[in-house]
């Protein structure tokens, strides 16, 4: 999951930064609200932190104007003061949810997690697709019961088409979702992680829960895990 | 969760609040009011210059009626001087009888008597009456007597009256006329005399208060004004006033216009000094390296910023501030935690009393009821409900909130700490936001109470009394 921070105090943002990292999350980071725009409108974010007090655009503005260029995913409010009329202004402009400062770095992350949860669709920190559950809180993941050990990305790759199953997901899609914008991706590193979580996830090769589609990309068969479900 | 506060960091003590007023302000009794003392005055004044004005014109008449009564009793005498005879030997007679005829008919209140050594003479009139004897007047002497010094008014003229023998005959022409014969007329003039007077005392009376009251009209505006701007109608005094007035009511504006901008000025740097605060605060609390006792430190100065600058931002509440509608703040914030708590919140209702108003910031009330709702509905089952009513009262009248759930039943007393001290131990979430609720309540003379909602969770009630008043007006 991709989610783009807009703070202009430095020190904040890379703590932020670091927070969301550490966390699993694609993290781009910027400091005004212009470049917040351009950033919002032009990569696939999936979540935005965005504090009020920024120089340029200001949080409002910039969520309004993300809001107006039909930017749909969740943002989440930092803001300095605590004053009611600032949240609900926030709210109003198009903003999901509010975090006022300073705050716990696990409320954050909690924030985040169900903002992500509530876009996709979930109202509780945990997808299960038959004997696949991913329980977001905690990135942990197990088939059948029995707990699978997955490399970073590879739970934000199973995590990503987890939140989208039944979705044919390209691997520029996937590249986007789970890489920064300025690191260095290579799409057949995707084709690994894929591999990769396939022998993790379905050893005997019963179940493929994850298909290929020629030319267009991957998509997590929710048929084909319930129907292991059963016989599993 | 609860946060300590440590103990080896104790917030400074309060500020001593003193107990009793000091005997030099004690209250005073409220002086008179000016159409009472107007009118007393004026009063009093009428009366004592009416019934100066009143007895003089009384004494007046009185003398011109002894006067005028003297002159007649003289016409009376010379008339009678002028008929009398006296024969050689001392019998006094009338030639001619007197013309008057108060003089002949009996009892009429006039006597004459001509009194010589040896006879006297009597009017009809004196027929049957008991006339008091006359003192002599040697010749050419006259005299008048008023009642104080016997029963009648009397004339009294003395003459040497010669014989047809040459002799000398002492006579005394007397005229006496009965006091009533004044007395009646008199207290005829007199019932006419205060009759008028009190007609005019009446009517002096009314134009006195016609223009006391004309007086008082523009003081009488100006309170209206001042009754206006506290009622949040005006932010000014809207004038123009007389000359004498300008004074005060220039005055009263510029302390309006400063207390605004003293109000405003404090804000501002109360919001400049969280931000530039809380900012660095949220660096040091994302680092996830920093051990418990700092992170335990860092949560101390966040309450503390929470709630100390609340209680600072209270003073910069308006003295008298405009009526606010509550419905669309609480329509406003409602929307925002129907989106914040989408997930859990499966019915917020707010029943809002038609037209109430709150006499605040709308910074206040956004404050009051975000906190109250959204606390409800993070520790509610998906149920909230708000009621708010107004408390009777003039021209302010008071509000009751009522937010309750239907989550677990939570004391929530023990959350807020009267005062807030930093020694004392405040739960996060909850504490916090009731808190600053209780904070801002109690700015605004009110208070917070506790019980369980109809749906089964924890319910708060804030109420504000009627015609409160906020920090900034207080003395």
């Amino acid at each position: 999951m991709r989610v783009l921070i807009v703070e202009d105090d430095p020190a904040l943002q890379a703590s932020v930064a670091a927070l969301l990292r550490d966390a699993g999350y694609a993290v781009d980071v910027s400091s005004d609200g212009t470049e917040g725009l351009y950033f919002g409108e032009e990569y696939p974010v999936d979540l935005a932190v965005i504090d009020l007090g920024l120089p340029g655009l200001s949080g409002l503005e910039l969520i309004r104007k993300l809001r107006g260029s039909e930017r749909q995913f969740p943002i989440l409010i930092l803001t300095a003061r605590a004053d009611w009329q600032d949240k609900v202004a926030g709210l109003e402009a198009g903003a999901d949810d509010y975090l006022t400062k300073p705050f716990h770095p696990e409320e954050l992350k909690a924030r985040v997690g169900a903002l992500l949860r509530r876009a996709a669709g979930h109202a509780q920190p945990e997808v299960t697709l038959g004997p696949l559950r991913i329980d977001l809180a905690t990135q942990r993941v197990a088939m059948a019961g029995e707990e699978v050990e997955l490399t970073t990305f590879e739970y934000k790759v199973i995590e990503y088409l987890a939140l989208h199953p039944d979705q044919v997901v390209t691997k520029t899609t996937l590249s986007e979702h789970i890489y920064e914008e300025d690191a260095d991706r290579d799409s057949n590193v995707i084709e690994v992680f894929i591999g990769r979580l396939r022998k993790k996830l379905d050893p005997q090769g019963t179940i493929q829960p994850i298909e290929t589609l020629r030319g267009r990309g991957y998509r997590l068969n929710q048929r084909a895990l319930e129907g292991g479900s059963g016989g599993a | 969760m609860r946060n300590p506060v440590p103990e080896s960091n104790p917030e400074p003590a309060a500020e001593p609040v003193p107990e009793s007023i000091p005997a030099s302000a004690a209250p005073r009794r409220r002086p008179a009011s000016l159409r009472l003392r107007l009118t007393l005055l004026a009063s009093l004044t009428l009366v004592i210059s009416l019934g100066a004005v009143g007895m003089a014109l009384d004494a007046a008449y009185q003398r011109s009626a002894v006067v005028s009564l003297q002159q007649q009793m003289d016409t009376w005498a010379y008339s009678l001087m002028a008929a009398m005879e006296v024969d050689p030997d001392g019998t006094i007679r009338l030639g001619v009888a007197p013309a008057d005829p108060v003089l002949l008919q009996p009892g009429s209140g006039v006597y004459a008597l001509i009194q010589g050594p040896r006879d006297a003479w009597q009017s009809a009139s004196a027929l049957g009456i008991d006339i008091p004897a006359v003192r002599a007047e040697s010749a050419g002497q006259t005299a008048f007597e008023t009642p104080a010094e016997g029963p009648y008014f009397q004339r009294r003229f003395g003459l040497d009256w010669t014989l047809s023998n040459n002799e000398v005959e002492p006579i005394t022409v007397a005229i006496l006329a009965d006091r009533e014969r004044l007395a009646s007329a008199l207290a005829s003039f007199r019932t006419g005399l205060w009759q008028s007077l009190g007609a005019a005392t009446l009517l002096l009376a009314l134009a006195q208060l016609l223009f006391s009251a004309i007086s008082l009209r523009p003081l009488e505006q100006v309170a209206r004004d001042v009754a206006d701007v506290e009622a949040g109608r005006a932010d000014r005094l809207a004038g123009p006033y007389p000359r004498e007035l300008e004074p005060l009511t220039r005055n009263v504006d510029h302390l309006l216009a400063a207390e605004q901008a003293n109000r405003i000025r404090y804000r501002d740097a109360l919001d400049s000094l969280a931000h530039s605060l809380k900012t660095p605060l949220a660096v040091l609390k994302a680092n996830p390296d920093a051990d418990p006792a700092r992170l335990q430190a860092l949560e101390d100065m966040q309450l503390l910023i929470a709630t100390r600058l609340e209680r600072a931002a209270a003073g910069t509440r308006r003295a008298l501030a405009v009526p606010l509608p509550i419905q669309p703040v609480v329509e406003r914030i409602a929307a925002s935690l129907r989106k914040v708590h989408s997930q859990q919140l499966r019915k917020l209702e707010c029943m809002v009393e038609p037209g109430l108003a709150f006499f605040g910031e709308e910074r206040d009330l956004m404050e009051l009821v975000g906190n109250l709702l959204d606390n409800a509905c993070k520790y509610g089952d998906g149920q909230v409900r708000l009621e708010a009513h107004s408390l009777a009262g003039g021209a302010r009248p008071g509000l009751k909130l009522v937010v309750g759930n239907n989550g677990q039943f939570v004391a929530l007393e023990g959350l807020v700490r009267r005062g807030l001290r930093g020694d004392e131990r405040i739960a996060e979430g909850h504490g916090l936001g009731l808190n600053i609720v209780a904070e801002i309540a109690s700015a605004y003379g009110g208070r917070l109470t506790f019980g369980r909602s109809p749906l089964g969770g924890a319910e708060v009630a804030l109420i504000i009394p009627a015609g409160h008043l906020t920090k900034g007006n207080e003395v």
